[in-house]
């Protein structure tokens, strides 16, 4: 059972520096996501924990250890890589028993082991066949076994799910989960999936750019976002995000006053439509997209932005229709000139 | 849906001939593989044939006499002339001592220059250059460092204290001065097939081995060379073909000599052919030399694909 440590970890490629400092902590059993655009160094951040890049700058220590000049075989940590990484010469048997082989460790041990962990996977029929014979799910599959067999402290998966479609994704999301709560080991995984992160994590990291934006429980990063980023990375469709300007003045008069804010954030799935008159916002109806559960509707403000709208139910406008738009106070979100969230969000004029 | 096409297509003055598709792809293919087709039969199967019958005559190039002889040729190369055993002997000697070293060498050169890194593009070339420089040039150069009194190498040599040989002027040592002489000549090709070979294997391969506290060599002997095992059949049979095939090496540097001692298949069948003008013979030894190189591909094939399974 591990908790992790990083103090102020730098990476750098040659001149360009793409992790520029990181601080975390992970509790032992936790599962931590790290969400966050293309490139913003993710997996690099997940491969110097594995020790598979090394560390330019800062502290790794995962339980009490400080693990930065220990081998990548040494700090107890396994990880399921985006391609898998199965041997295509090996079967599933011995892709899975890789690992105490090079170990030495001895034949019946290792087929006991890899044999507990396919049970644990639903693998055993497909022991004896070859990478190349199985599905992507079953791949996926015996990738999270290999990491099992070796029983490590600590799961890295980089975007594991990342090259299944999208009904296997939402069953395979379910399965990390259950064994995330069946084996209570801390586990880190990296996505640029945010319901992935949203489903999964007991808390998330948001990177940016080689920086930590905002860690926190999903519920948190949904309500109270820290910053405009994180607001409009995490929930879909994204946040709306106006000037203040353009509803400052129609705040005021229902008494509240948002200060010096320079944007106010409203999620799409919190406004609600009325009477174009009765509305905080009033616009038009540009475009609706039907998605089943509900239609997404592109409402063109008077200000000149334009608004996403989640209308559930059958009553939806038509096109070019006038709308009001509704928000309650509690679910607004106000951005000082920095993108920083400003709190409490509304205060009373 | 097809007789509309048709319809349309009869408008105009040129008319399809109703071919299916399949048909007319068939005529496509051929029309495209026809000149290899044609070059194929032309240069290689035509002459191919042309030393089967050559192998069973008696023909003197001068006289322009041939006469046919069944396979009394193929009688006196195997039980009669003590030469050919000799040179048989000289070409399995060449060639196991080539092949292996040449493999291991490349092999070794493209695990060092396989991944980037400063001058990596350098030492490729330095390497590479060898294969494409004029097999003449290699082939004087080396006479040169190779002399017995004063030659660069020896002269090395003696800096280590060692007093070398007249290399090209005995025997068994001028076996070995043609193997490693040509081994530094062609290695760099095998070493940018094994080059791209290694690139192609992705590097979480590595990773996770390495994760799973795999050591150099395991990662080595359980990842990389079974993946490049395709690779190293390929290789093994274009070199050792090579190998047998090797006559301008040996023309240049020993012509054959000292004492016949590195008289190769090739370079014998040479001589019969063109120098004593034995058409006939060297024509049943250029197959006795094709069912050589035939069988040991076929054998390396079958060992191989045995081993997949
Ligand atoms: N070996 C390397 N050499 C140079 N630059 C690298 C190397 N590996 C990564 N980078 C750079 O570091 C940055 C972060 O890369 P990283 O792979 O960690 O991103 P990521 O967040 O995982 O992105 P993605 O979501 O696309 O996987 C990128 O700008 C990338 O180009
Ligand atoms: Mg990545």
């Amino acid at each position: 059972m591990t908790s992790l440590t990083l103090r102020n970890i730098k990476k750098s490629f040659g001149a360009t520096q793409v992790i520029k400092g990181v601080d975390l902590e992970i509790a032992d059993g936790e599962f931590v996501v790290f969400v966050g655009p293309s490139g913003c160094g993710k997996s690099t951040l997940l491969r110097m924990i594995a020790g598979l890049e090394d560390i330019t700058e800062g502290e790794i220590y995962i339980g009490e250890r400080k693990v930065n000049d220990v081998q990548a075989a040494q700090r107890g940590v396994a990880m399921v890589f985006q391609s898998y990484a199965l041997y295509p010469h090996l079967t599933v048997r011995d892709n899975m028993a890789f690992g105490l082989k090079v170990r030495k460790v001895p034949a019946s041990e290792r087929e006991r082991r890899v044999r507990e962990a396919a049970a644990s996977l639903k693998l055993e029929a497909l022991l004896d066949r070859y990478p190349r014979e199985l599905s992507g799910g079953q791949r996926q599959r015996v990738a999270i076994g290999r990491a099992i067999v070796g029983n490590p402290q600590v799961f890295l998966f980089d975007e594991p799910l990342s090259n299944l479609d999208a009904e296997l994704r939402v069953h395979m999301r379910s399965e990390i989960a259950a064994l995330h709560q069946r084996l209570e080991n801390t586990m880190i995984y990296v996505t640029h999936d945010q319901i992935e992160a949203m489903t999964l994590a007991d808390r998330i990291v948001v990177l940016r750019e080689g920086v930590i934006e905002q860690v926190g429980t999903p519920r948190e990063l949904y309500e109270s976002p820290a910053n405009l980023f994180v607001a409009q990375f995490i929930g879909s469709p994204r946040m709306n995000v106006l000037p203040a300007r353009a509803v400052a003045g129609r705040l005021a008069a229902r008494g509240l006053n948002i200060g010096a804010a320079e944007g106010v954030g409203m999620r799409p799935e919190h406004i609600s439509l009325t009477a174009p008159e009765s509305g905080l916002l009033r616009g038009r109806v540009a475009l609706s997209e039907y998605t089943g559960a509900a239609t997404l509707l592109h409402v063109e403000l008077e200000e000149g932005e334009t608004a996403l709208v989640i209308a559930n139910g059958p009553a939806v406008p038509a096109n070019g229709q006038e709308v009001g738009l509704e928000i309650a106070r509690e679910h607004l979100h106000v951005f000082d000139k920095a993108g920083r969230a400003i709190r409490p969000l509304v205060q009373a004029a | 849906m097809a007789d509309a096409l048709t319809e349309k297509g009869s408008a105009r003055s040129w008319r399809a001939p109703r071919l299916t598709l399949r048909q007319r792809e068939a005529i496509e293919a051929w029309l495209f593989v026809s000149p290899t087709v044609a070059g194929f039969l032309l240069f290689f199967l035509g002459p191919l044939a042309a030393v089967v019958y050559f192998s069973l005559t008696e023909w003197n190039l001068l006289t322009q006499q041939a006469t046919f002889v069944g396979v009394k040729n193929y009688v006196d190369a195997l039980s009669h002339n003590p030469d050919f055993w000799h040179v048989l002997r000289n070409s399995f000697v060449f060639a196991m001592g080539l092949v292996p070293l040449n493999m291991a060498l490349a092999l070794s050169l493209a695990l060092a220059l396989s991944r980037p890194f400063r001058g990596v593009i350098f030492f490729r070339t330095v390497f590479f250059a060898p294969v494409v420089t004029s097999a003449v040039a290699w082939a004087i150069v080396w006479r040169f460092l190779l002399q017995g009194e004063g030659g660069a190498v020896n002269q090395m040599l003696a800096l280590v204290g060692i007093d070398g040989p007249n290399w090209l002027r005995e025997p068994d040592w001028a076996m070995v001065a043609v193997i490693v002489t040509r081994v530094i000549k062609m290695v760099g090709l095998n070493m940018i097939l094994y080059i791209a070979a290694l690139q192609a294997i992705p590097r979480d391969y590595e990773a996770a081995a390495r994760l799973e506290g795999a050591s150099n060599w395991q990662i080595f002997r359980m990842v990389i060379w079974p993946l490049l095992a395709p690779t190293t059949l390929v290789i093994f049979v274009i070199t050792m073909i090579g190998s047998f095939k090797v006559f301008d090496h040996i023309y240049l540097m020993t012509g054959g000599g000292p004492e016949n001692g590195t008289l190769v298949l090739a370079f014998y069948i040479y001589e019969q052919g063109f120098k004593f003008f034995n058409v006939g013979y060297a024509s049943a030894l250029a197959m006795i030399m094709f069912v050589i190189v035939l069988v040991l591909t076929v054998v390396q094939m079958t060992l191989r694909r045995r081993d997949m399974q």
